[in-house]
C-alpha cells in the first residue's frame, strides 16, 4: 500500500511532485529558505481550491458536465458579498450573500440543464454571462470597501500557516469523507461512471446532478466572497479562475469523463499553478513567458501522465477496445482510498 | 401517387435532425426583420455586409470546432489560436510574407502534433486544449506585447472589398461551409473523421487509424484557425492576441445552434454557418435595440438559451 510504486500509481501525486519541483527551482533561484514561498502559496492556494472542489464535484457528474461560470459568479459574488456587507455591517451576511449570487447563477444553470436539456457547457456559459451583466451593473458606481476585519483574518498566519488554508484543507476532508461515506458522494460517482446505469438502479440522476451545480456555485461563490475581501472587488477578479478551475482538478487526477473524484489532488494542481506564478514573477519574466510557461508545463504534466479514458470530450459511456481498467472505472472503495492516500 | 408523395416529405428523422438548424434559422430570421424594422439600412447591401461582416471569422472558428465536435473532442484554444494567427497576420506577414506564411504552415502543424499526442497519451481534448490556449496567448504575446500592427495589403483590400451586387461576407461564409461539406460528408476522410466520432472501435476494426483521423481533423481545424484569424485582422487592420478570446466559447454555442452536438459522429458545416450568423446577429440586434452595453452579454445568453430551449420542446414533440 505504501510502497513507492503504489504512491507513484496514485492519481493525485503528479500535482504535488510538479509543485514541489516549481517549489525546488524557486528555492534555487532565490537563494533562500523556502518557508515563505510556501506560506504564500498556501494563503493564495485556496480560493483556487475552493472553486476547484466545486469544478470537481461537477466534473465528476459525467461526460459533458462542466461548469464554465464560475468566473462570473466569483466577479459578481465579490461585488454582493462586500456590498451586503458594508451596507449591513455584518460579514457574515456579506459572506453568505455572496454565497446566495452563486447559489441563484446556479439555479438557472441547473434549470437550463436539467429541465431543458440544455448541453452544460452552454447552459453555464449562458447564466454566466447573465452573472456578468449583473456585475457590471453593480459595479457602476460601487463605492463600498471591503471589511477590514475579515480582510485582518484573511491575512492571519499562525505559525506560517494561513487560517484559510486550514479551513479549507478541513473542508477538503470534509468534501473526501461526502464522496466516500454519503449517499449523496456514492450516488454522484456512480451517476459520472454510467448516468444510465444509475438511473436504471433507481438513482435520483436529476436531483443529485441538480445539488452538485448548486454545490459548485456556492463554492464559487465563498471563494468570490472572500477573493474581494481578500483583494478587492473588480468584474474581471475572477476571469482566470475559469481555466485554472478546469486545469487544477484534472492535473489533480480527477477524471475529466466523469466517475472519480480526488479532492486531495486539487490541493496538488493550485500549488502547483500558484507557486508557478510566484516562480515566474520572482524571475521577473514577462506576462508572455509567463502563460508560455504555464501552458508548455500543463501539457507536459499531461502528456506525462497520460490519460486514463480514450474518449475524453464529452461522449457517453461506451465500450472501447482499450479499456484502461484502473483508471476508467474505479470502484467505489478504490476511489475512497486514493482520496485518503 | 402515395410514393412520391412519401418520397417529397421529408421523413421524421430528417426532420429530427435538421430541426435544430430550422429553429436557428427562425431565429434568425425573426432578428433580420427585427434590425430591418428598426433600421431600414440594414436590408441594403452595404447595411448587410456590415451587419454579416462581424460573423465571418467566427464562423470559420466554429467551423473548425465543429470539426473537433465531430470527432468527440472539444478545443478550448481555438480563441487564443485566432488571437495568435492575428498578432502573426500583422508583424511578421507584413515585415517578410516568406517568413509568416511559414510560421502560419507552422501553427497548423502545432495543431496536428497536438491532435497526435492527444491520440497516443489517450489524454482528455479539453484538458490539452486547454494548455495549449495558454501556449497560443504566450507566444501571442511575446511577438507583440500591445495590440497593433497592421495587415499585409492584400489582407486589407480583401477586407475593404465592397462588390454593389450581393453582399461581401457571403461569399466567404458559403465558400467555407461548401468545402467543408464536401470534405466532411462527400469524401473518404470526412466518413473516417465522423466514424471516430461515433465509433471508434468501428473504425479501427475496418483496419482504418483512429490515429491518422484524429491527427487529419486536428489539421484541418488548424487551418480553419488560421483563415479566421487572417479574416479577422483583414477587418480590424491589426494584431491583438486577446481579440477572439470570446471565440473559445461562442464557437461551441454555434456549433450547437447549428445541430452539433459533443457526441461526435455528426458535422453540420451549413447550421454552423446559420448558427453563427445568428450570433453574429444578436449584438447588432442589441445594439440597435438600444440595450444598455452592461446587459447585453445577459440577453445575448438569454437568447442562446430560449433558442435552444424551443429546440428541447420540437424535440419532444417530434419524439
Amino acid at each position: 500500500m505504501n510502497t513507492p510504486r503504489n504512491l507513484l500509481s496514485r492519481p493525485w501525486i503528479w500535482g504535488f511532485v510538479a509543485a514541489l519541483l516549481v517549489w525546488a527551482v524557486i528555492m534555487a533561484v532565490s537563494g533562500q529558505g523556502g518557508g515563505q514561498t510556501v506560506s504564500l502559496a498556501l494563503s493564495l492556494a485556496p480560493y483556487l481550491v475552493l472553486v476547484g472542489l466545486g469544478q470537481m464535484l461537477v466534473v465528476t457528474a459525467g461526460p459533458g458536465n462542466i461548469d464554465v461560470s464560475v468566473g462570473p459568479v466569483i466577479s459578481l459574488a465579490g461585488f454582493v458579498s462586500v456590498g451586503t456587507s458594508s451596507a449591513t455591517g455584518s460579514v457574515v451576511l456579506g459572506i453568505l450573500a455572496g454565497l446566495a449570487a452563486g447559489l441563484v447563477v446556479a439555479a438557472v444553470s441547473s434549470v437550463a440543464i436539467l429541465g431543458l436539456s440544455v448541453p452544460p457547457i452552454i447552459a453555464t456559459l449562458a447564466s454566466g454571462l447573465v452573472a456578468s451583466s449583473a456585475t457590471l451593473v453593480i459595479a457602476d458606481g460601487f463605492t463600498a470597501l471591503p471589511d477590514p476585519g475579515l480582510r485582518n483574518l484573511l491575512n492571519l498566519r499562525p505559525l506560517g500557516v494561513p487560517l484559510l488554508a486550514i479551513v479549507v484543507a478541513a473542508l477538503t476532508v470534509l468534501a473526501v469523507l461526502l464522496l466516500r461515506g454519503t449517499t449523496y458522494g456514492r450516488s454522484l460517482t456512480a451517476i459520472g461512471q454510467n448516468t444510465r446505469a444509475a438511473e436504471r438502479a433507481g438513482l435520483p440522476v436529476v436531483r443529485i446532478t441538480a445539488l452538485t451545480y448548486l454545490a459548485s456555485g456556492a463554492l464559487a461563490g465563498l471563494a468570490g466572497s472572500l477573493l474581494a475581501t481578500y483583494i478587492a472587488p473588480t468584474p474581471d477578479l475572477g476571469t482566470r479562475y475559469l481555466l485554472d478551475s478546469i486545469a487544477v482538478v484534472v492535473i489533480g487526477g480527477t477524471l475529466i469523463s466523469g466517475g472519480r473524484a480526488v479532492p486531495a489532488g486539487v490541493w496538488g494542481g493550485a500549488l502547483f499553478f500558484i507557486l508557478l506564478d510566484g516562480l515566474v514573477n520572482l524571475v521577473g519574466w514577462s506576462t508572455a513567458a509567463q502563460n508560455l510557461l504555464k501552458g508548455c508545463l500543463v501539457l507536459f504534466v499531461l502528456f506525462l501522465a497520460g490519460g486514463g479514458s480514450r474518449r475524453p470530450g464529452a461522449a457517453p459511456v461506451r465500450p472501447t477496445r482499450r479499456p484502461s481498467t484502473t483508471a476508467a472505472l474505479p470502484t467505489p472503495a478504490n476511489t475512497g482510498g486514493t482520496t485518503h492516500g | 401517387m402515395t410514393d412520391a408523395l412519401t418520397s417529397a416529405l421529408p421523413t421524421r428523422a430528417g426532420v429530427r435532425r435538421s430541426a435544430p438548424a430550422a429553429v436557428s434559422t427562425i431565429a434568425l430570421a425573426a432578428m433580420v426583420v427585427l434590425c430591418a424594422s428598426l433600421q431600414p439600412d440594414v436590408l441594403t447591401v452595404p447595411g448587410f455586409s456590415l451587419v454579416l461582416s462581424v460573423a465571418v471569422p467566427l464562423i470559420f472558428a466554429a467551423q473548425a470546432q465543429m470539426i473537433l465536435m465531430s470527432i468527440g473532442d472539444i478545443d478550448l484554444g481555438i480563441g487564443s489560436f485566432v488571437g495568435l494567427v492575428t498578432v502573426i497576420a500583422a508583424t511578421e506577414l507584413v515585415s517578410s510574407p516568406l517568413l509568416g506564411t511559414l510560421i502560419l504552415f507552422a501553427l497548423i502543424a502545432g495543431y496536428a502534433v497536438l491532435g497526435a499526442l492527444i491520440h497516443l497519451r489517450r489524454v482528455p481534448a479539453l484538458i490539452a486544449t486547454l494548455g495549449a490556449s495558454f501556449v497560443w496567448l504566450g507566444l501571442g504575446l511575446f511577438v507583440l506585447p500591445t495590440p497593433g500592427g497592421t495587415t499585409p495589403e492584400w489582407l486589407a483590400s480583401f477586407g475593404a472589398w465592397q462588390p454593389t451586387s450581393f453582399p461581401a461576407p457571403l461569399l466567404p461564409i458559403l465558400a467555407v461551409a461548401l468545402l467543408v461539406y464536401l470534405m466532411s460528408a462527400r469524401s473518404t476522410l470526412g466518413v473516417r473523421i465522423r466514424a471516430l466520432g461515433s465509433n471508434p472501435t468501428a473504425l479501427e476494426r475496418a483496419g482504418l487509424s483512429p490515429l491518422s483521423s484524429r491527427v487529419a481533423a486536428y489539421t484541418a481545424a488548424g487551418a480553419l484557425g488560421v483563415l479566421s484569424g487572417l479574416l479577422l485582422s483583414s477587418q480590424t487592420g491589426g494584431g491583438d492576441v486577446s481579440s477572439a478570446s470570446s471565440y473559445t466559447l461562442i464557437t461551441v454555442a454555434a456549433v450547437i445552434l447549428g445541430g452539433g452536438s459533443f457526441r461526435g459522429g455528426s458535422a453540420v458545416p451549413w447550421g454552423v454557418a446559420i448558427g453563427g450568423m445568428a450570433l453574429g446577429l444578436v449584438s447588432v440586434t442589441l445594439s440597435l435595440l438600444d440595450v444598455a452595453t452592461n446587459l447585453q452579454s445577459a440577453v445575448q445568453g438569454g437568447i442562446v438559451l430560449a433558442v435552444l430551449a424551443g429546440r428541447a420542446l420540437i424535440g419532444r414533440v417530434l419524439r
